[in-house]
């Protein structure tokens, strides 16, 4: 009987709504922060290794780089602004867009799923569906929040799907697990190494933001048509906050 | 049964899976090795409520609510009733439960994900592989700790 009744309870938390059942992991992560986030920075210091005396650390390299990929997007939008001469007054797209600062709780990062929970909510005025930065750039999208915390989904989980800019054309990169995603099915190969940008997104992404580059370029089973892979560019893993993209946020 | 010290048990195995363990590629999965542990060393009604309590843990660190504590569930009944007819306390018979326990739940819980529609990878078997063979490894070790703070008698030589 006790079998049963268990049973019964574990379907019954198995067909109930994702958004019901999401406040028992969004409460566990929220009571035990402190020491969830004492077992990574456990787990983060036993990797990490002091940098030289005169150089940067590789993290705040890849970020630097990253600021630098964004700028030189925005200069050369403006560039084309400037071209076409408009009329009115061009405001830059970061202009309109907020950022609410949030720690990471935990990373979960494997072959099925790859999530960060974030100790910000509702209340921050976080929703679904907004863009996450880490080292200016994008990881991934807010996919679940309540009052207090939020969950990121990273664009390389394989539920997630981004449409990203490609010489010049949109085109949906999907997540493929582990840290790694895909975009299928490319006219032209793609050198190794190019940066990927997210493309614009109204309501959520008003300028184009670096979001992973090139790790291969493989052949499509269409003899003419490329598959490439993308990879991060900064180490997701050993994040400890991130920045969520408001748009217009309340002055 | 000390409930109390079962209950700090798994919350000090769940807040370490999701954390300090979370960054591993292949990590040993600290919750089933509990599974099986009190699959072994406690009397049946105690290893069911102990194995879906365990899943319920694991489901709370993991993707989607509900499968984890079913297969928990399932298979440490099925280990409890398996071990009145086979003695699990030799350290092989010991990896071997955790093994075999961690292949057949880790499938159940991508087939109950995958029944409730969420992406399966294309190497879990891989994956499934690496996991049960190093929880297999290390699981045995913690055996003796863990009786030792539930204040369990163990006695690897054969049957009590």
């Amino acid at each position: 009987m006790l079998f049963t009744w268990f049973t019964l309870a574990g379907f019954i938390f198995l067909f109930s709504p994702k958004n019901l059942t999401n406040k028992f992991q969004f409460a566990f992560h929220r009571i035990f922060s402190w020491p969830l986030s004492i077992g990574r920075n456990i787990s983060l210091s036993a990797g990490t290794r002091r940098p030289l005396g005169d150089v940067v650390s590789r993290d705040e390299y890849k970020r630097l780089l990253n600021h630098l990929a964004n700028v030189t997007q925005q200069r050369d939008a403006e560039h084309q602004n400037v071209e076409k001469l408009a009329k009115m007054r061009i405001i830059p797209g970061w202009e309109h867009m907020g950022f609410v600062f949030a720690d990471v709780i935990t990373v979960s990062i494997d072959e099925l799923r790859s999530e960060l929970i974030l100790n910000r909510g509702e209340d921050d005025g976080l929703v679904k569906g907004q863009f996450v930065l880490a080292d200016n750039s994008i990881i991934g999208t807010i996919s679940d929040v309540d009052a207090r915390t939020a969950k990121v989904r990273l664009f390389t989980d394989p539920k997630s799907s981004t449409v990203v800019r490609i010489g010049g054309s949109d085109w949906l990169m999907q997540g493929k697990g582990g840290s790694l995603a895909r975009v299928e099915m490319i006219k032209s190969k793609v050198k190794i190494g190019t940066e990927i940008m997210a493309s614009k997104r109204p309501g959520f992404l008003d300028t184009p933001v670096i979001i992973g580059k090139v790790a291969r370029c493989e052949r499509n089973a269409e003899p003419l048509l490329w598959d490439i892979v993308v990879e991060p560019v900064c180490n997701i893993q050993k994040a400890e906050n991130v920045h969520v993209i408001v748009m217009n946020p309340p002055k | 049964m000390r409930w109390f010290r079962f209950a700090v048990l798994i919350l000090l195995a769940t807040v370490l899976q999701a954390s300090f363990f979370a960054d591993l590629n292949i990590r040993p999965d600290l919750l089933l090795i509990l599974l099986v542990f009190f699959a072994v060393y406690c009397n049946t009604s105690e290893a069911i409520i102990t194995s879906f309590t365990i899943g319920f843990a694991a489901d709370l660190i993991g993707r989607t609510m509900g499968p984890q504590m079913i297969s928990f569930g399932l298979f440490g009944t099925a280990l409890a009733y398996l071990h009145h007819v086979i003695a699990i306390r030799k350290m092989t018979y010991q990896f071997f439960a955790i093994f075999i326990t961690a292949l057949l739940a880790g499938s159940l819980v991508y087939f109950l994900n995958f029944i409730k529609g969420e992406p399966t990878p294309p190497n879990i078997y891989a994956a499934l592989f690496g996991i049960a063979l190093y929880s297999a490894l290390v699981g045995p070790f913690l055996f003796l700790p863990s009786a030792w703070w539930m204040r369990i008698k163990i006695n690897r030589s054969g049957r009590r």
